[in-house]
């Protein structure tokens, strides 16, 4: 079973925390998942096989001719945050 | 103890576009925050990225210059990494099918050819900017998205020396190739460092330390110096070299940035929201056969082709301004020799004196080609185009309209110029004697100098000398 | 009042009868409002009428619901998630454009499954959805809120998404038609992403005809949309009647077979399953020919694992947007801007996506990537290979949409054993392959309804509602709703 110690460095990669017990209902899951997935490696030739990223290959797909259209205003930028400054978003300070 | 320097660079350069990469956001360097953004570059939720075709255009002119192979369609990678610069919380970027591989670019270090190679060239898109105040940062979204090209060199550089005019011959790559202006004072070029140090003799690879977002050639310089300094110290000390990022201060110095317990995973996969378009093996060509010819090909060009010196031929392909302005005047016919003259002495001091580009010179090449032509053709001397050409930048007037205006065509008619000395012999009697008496050939010259004054600088000066020999050796035998 | 009245009936009253689409759309808010408190469709209830009518459409006044985790302009939009619980977007999703523009009339925004993660209608931040037809049963998710205002009457269509099922699962329990066109068909752009190669907008609605009607109003191709299709410039509508004769369906052995499941002791599933091969025989009467194929269980086995895969490690990096900086409930007292991304998201989520988002970022790493992530992109390969390889022959996929009636509240959340395994799962094959498919309801067990799901090939968004449409004749169950509450 995958320790519980590196789910939690999982989380905080994703920035993010759980409760104790929700950890260990994710250790669960992992065990399931992680057997089902064994089983999927053993499928017969699998390596084989070219991953599928996309359903079909569509073929209108086209590349953006280089036009400026509308885009946001200022305002529209900073609509859903009350932390600005000088027409930026703010945050704590960044230390790099 | 020696060692060897192992450098390789990792080089960002925003490209020139009209709208941003995946937005139809202007790209545009702008001093006034968050003004052009758009849901995309602002990874609103419900957004969807899409490629702008003339990014896709520009990063594969610059890997095939580059010598570069090309994938056979277009396609994007997600790197996912938590950061306040980074909306979206990946960066759309390319790992599967990078734009270019395995190429390499022919850089002349001292007088000696190295040839740095190229790992990959990819198209990606540049972050947000912070701005750091005393107690908070500031996030303007300006810059999010605009189409960038990272250039992964393999490490194969072994001194600044290389490394900075890599630096220089890749710039100059952009401007020739016109894919960006790739000025470093606003960020649109900067570069990574990588540097390890190994013995000598050694096979043995040191361990790598990285400079991160260096934007001034001189600062790669002074970075990479310092760092041979420091890690040669240490290596001599029998200290370990630790593999870190560090910074390049004002001071000159590099100081390790925080340092990272970990190695970034950054969880790459396909973006699955762009899907794969494919490169036809014919837009390829023809986008091959686009590509302008660099500097290193203009040079070899002007020798082989137009014969000049080497010296002029570094001068005229020294930066792609200068060599499409010689480039345009020889295009309309002008004689080569007087044209390299021209561009190399007129025009480029000109340029230097007042301080402009060469493409917003008064005089353009056209107008240079105009009295290159009068010259030529012997209506005028070269010192008399010249002085005309002084003459147009200061009025601001096309200078085959002030020859027209002052009716300043050379004086050619042979028997227009004898009248004119003749006349001016009758006048200087004592000077003519100094010849046919006393033998003294200055008196040529004082004679020279009279037909100029008398003509307004109009007489042909080697005409003129003739005459002059002639009509005062007539006199002495007349004597 | 207008309550069960589909487009054409509604449209009907207007264009005939004087009624004014503000009327309706008054009386349908009341309703609406009415239901809310007992059965929580809706996040958001519109209080003001706005209709935009440029032009005539067959929708044209007619109130509709959004799933909430379509971007809209000015209205609230928060993907029933904690971190987005005051989200209000500054811009248009394209359905949502397409259907203001069409004159549709917007009633409400409705509740899913967190993030749309989800197959219960039970982990939206306000709350759980209860199923029209029993309230002590759940309706399915993730588009809850869709599924259950449509199944109560409320609206005639409802617009929602599916990733794996999230259409067409609720769709059967709720005894609703819910219908997904080919991937690309309709604009992804404004809805928020779970997983971008397997998100599909689709439509619910209480029959056939009107699904073609919306999704003729909604399809098209989208310049902010690189993975959307060309438009086919078809009319759904039109080919609805066609003839169907001589059209191949297959069910597949593995999945509804009745010998597989005799010692499972599960009446319900049986009378599915019998009722299932009852309605492909008034099929065949009515000329579809309808044959078993067999598939490697295996691979049928692989379906569910690999689209847990796939849509976690896509969902975990489509997520990666929600830290509280530019949108979002911003935390106070915060010193480093990890410290504020930290607490947006342990607050914002809920444990569930949490998880979610945990496995998705382990099946990428670096480490894992070549048998946790490509395998499941392989697996996914080869099931659609094989299904399109059977539509080189067959017209349509057919099968019980569902192993059985809604489940209740106290029931274990979701049937995990591996006997259900691929019958509680196989409609993601539809996502996997970007293929159309609907689901309509062909039965009631103990008056709860069960939905049958018809699968087509990719592009043949005609075909596949041209066929549904004779289905729909055949089980008679068109137009029904809960009638729950009504006098």
């Amino acid at each position: 079973m995958i320790e519980k110690e590196k789910l939690k460095k999982y989380a905080k990669l994703l920035m993010f925390d759980m409760d104790e017990e929700e950890y260990s209902t994710l250790q669960e899951e992992f065990d399931i998942i992680l057997k089902q997935m064994d089983l999927i490696a053993n499928i017969p030739d699998i390596e084989n096989v070219k991953p599928m990223t996309f359903p079909f290959i569509n073929k209108d797909a086209k590349l953006r001719e280089d036009v400026v259209k509308d885009y946001l205003t200022t305002g529209e930028v900073l609509a859903n945050t009350k932390h600005q400054v000088d027409d930026q978003v703010k945050i704590p300070k960044v230390v790099e | 103890m020696k060692y060897k320097v192992v450098i390789g660079l990792e080089v960002h350069c925003e490209l020139e576009t009209k709208s941003k990469n995946f937005s139809p956001a202007l790209n545009t360097f702008s001093n006034i925050p968050n003004e052009n953004v758009a849901t995309v570059d602002l990874g609103l939720p419900g957004i969807l990225p899409v490629v702008n075709e003339e990014a896709v255009r520009r990063a594969l002119l610059t890997a095939m210059a580059l010598n570069c192979t090309n994938p056979d369609e277009v396609m994007f990678d997600r790197k996912n990494y938590f950061y306040p610069d980074l909306p979206k919380g990946y960066q759309i970027t390319q790992v599967t099918k990078p734009m270019g591989r395995n190429g390499y670019l022919d850089v002349l270090v001292n007088g000696k050819l190295k040839r740095v190679y190229i790992h990959q060239l990819h198209l990606e898109e540049d972050t947000a900017s912070l701005e750091h105040r005393n107690t908070y940062s500031l996030i303007d979204y300006n810059r999010s998205g605009i189409p960038l090209m990272e250039i992964v060199t393999e490490p194969c550089m072994e001194s600044a020396d290389e490394a900075v005019r890599f630096l220089e011959e890749l710039r100059d790559v952009f401007i020739f190739l016109g894919v960006s202006e790739a000025r470093s004072n606003k960020g649109q070029m900067r570069c990574d460092v990588n540097i390890s140090l190994m013995e000598e003799g050694s096979d043995k690879l040191g361990t790598k330390v990285e400079m991160k977002n260096i934007n001034a050639f001189n600062s790669v310089r002074e970075a990479i110096e310092y760092e041979i300094k420091r890690q040669s110290e240490l290596l001599d000390k029998g200290e370990k070299i630790v593999q870190e990022t560090r910074r390049i201060a004002e001071d000159g110095k590099t100081y390790a940035m925080r340092e990272k317990v970990d190695a970034v995973d950054y969880k790459y996969f396909v973006e699955p929201n762009i899907p794969p378009v494919p490169l036809s093996d014919e837009y390829l060509k023809s986008l091959k056969d686009s590509l302008p010819e660099l500097k290193l090909e203009r040079y070899n060009k002007y020798i082989e082709k137009y014969g000049l010196s080497e010296y002029d031929a570094s001068v005229l392909s020294a930066n792609k301004e200068t060599s499409d302005y010689f480039e345009e005047v020889l295009s309309y016919g002008s004689d080569v020799e007087l044209s390299v003259n021209f561009v190399t002495t007129s025009i480029l001091s000109t340029v230097k004196k007042l301080e402009v580009d060469i493409k917003d010179l008064f005089i353009t090449p056209k107008m240079l080609s105009g009295v290159i032509d009068l010259v030529h053709k012997g209506d005028m001397s070269l010192d008399h185009g010249k002085k005309l050409l002084y003459k147009a930048i200061e009025e601001e007037t096309d200078p085959v309209e002030i020859v027209k205006r002052e009716n300043l065509h050379q004086i050619n008619d042979e028997g227009e110029l004898l009248t004119l000395i003749s006349g001016l012999m009758d006048e200087n009697p004592e000077q003519v004697r100094q010849y046919v008496e006393d033998d003294n050939k200055a008196i040529i010259n004082f004679f020279i100098g009279q037909t100029m004054k008398k003509s307004n600088r109009q007489a042909n000066p080697n005409k003129s000398l003739e005459i002059i020999k002639q009509e005062l050796e007539k006199r002495k035998n007349n004597a | 009042m207008y309550r069960g009245k589909n487009i054409t009936e509604l449209r009907d009253l207007i264009d005939n009868q004087g009624v004014s689409p503000e009327e309706i759309f008054k009386s349908v808010v009341e309703d609406c409002n009415k239901y809310q408190d007992e059965y929580n469709s809706f996040v958001t209830i519109i209080d003001k009428f706005k209709m935009k009518a440029r032009k005539d459409t067959l929708i044209t006044g007619i109130p509709y619901a959004l799933k909430d985790n379509f971007s809209t302009a000015n209205i609230l939009t928060t993907s029933s998630s904690n971190i987005l619980k005051d989200y209000i977007p500054v811009y248009d999703a394209t359905v949502y454009k397409k259907l203001k523009n069409a004159g549709g009339v917007l009633v409400g925004k409705t509740v899913l499954d967190e993030l749309a993660m989800g197959g219960t209608g039970t982990t939206g931040h306000t709350g759980v959805v209860k199923n029209p037809w029993d309230k002590t049963r759940m309706i399915g998710g993730s588009s809850a809120g869709s599924a259950s205002s449509v199944a109560l009457g409320l609206v005639p269509f409802a617009i929602g998404s599916d990733t794996g099922d999230s259409i067409r699962k609720p769709a059967s329990l709720g005894g609703v038609v819910g219908f997904k066109p080919t991937y690309g068909r309709i604009s992804r752009y404004g809805l928020f992403a779970f997983a971008s190669s397997l998100d599909h907008v689709g439509c619910l609605t209480r029959n056939v005809k009107d699904a073609a009607i919306v999704t003729d109003i909604i399809k098209g191709q989208d310049e902010a949309d690189m993975t959307s299709l060309k438009d086919d410039l078809k009319n759904y509508v039109d080919t609805l009647e066609n003839d169907i004769k001589g059209r191949k369906l297959f069910y597949i052995k593995e999945v509804c077979d009745k010998e597989l499941y005799k010692d499972s002791n599960d009446e319900v599933l049986m009378k599915v399953l019998d009722d299932f091969y009852k309605t492909l025989d008034k099929l065949r009467e009515e000329g579809f020919i309808i044959e078993e194929v067999s598939i490697d269980k295996n691979l049928l086995e692989a379906i569910y694992p690999s689209y847990m895969s796939i849509s976690c490690a896509e969902a975990t990096s489509n997520n990666a947007n929600l830290t509280g900086i530019q949108f979002g409930p911003r935390p106070e007292g915060v010193d480093s801007y990890q410290e504020l991304m930290m607490k947006a998201r342990t607050e914002g989520f809920s444990e569930l996506i949490k998880r979610r988002f945990i496995l998705g970022s382990f099946i990428l790493q670096k480490e894992n990537q070549e048998k946790l992530f490509l395998n499941a992109c392989r697996v996914r390969r080869l099931i659609v290979d094989k299904i399109n390889d059977l539509f080189k022959t067959y017209d349509g996929m057919i099968l019980p949409a569902s192993g059985g009636i809604a489940p209740k509240f106290s029931d274990d959340s979701e049937k995990l054993s591996d006997r259900y395994l691929i019958l509680e799962n196989h409609l993601a094959i539809g996502n996997f392959g970007g293929f159309p498919s609907i689901t309509l309801p062909f039965t009631m067990v103990n008056d709860m309804p069960v939905g049958i799901n018809l699968t087509g090939r990719v592009c043949e968004d005609d075909v596949v509602l041209n066929m549904a449409n004779y289905i729909e004749k055949v089980t008679g169950l068109k137009d029904i709703y809960s009638k729950v509450g009504e006098e």
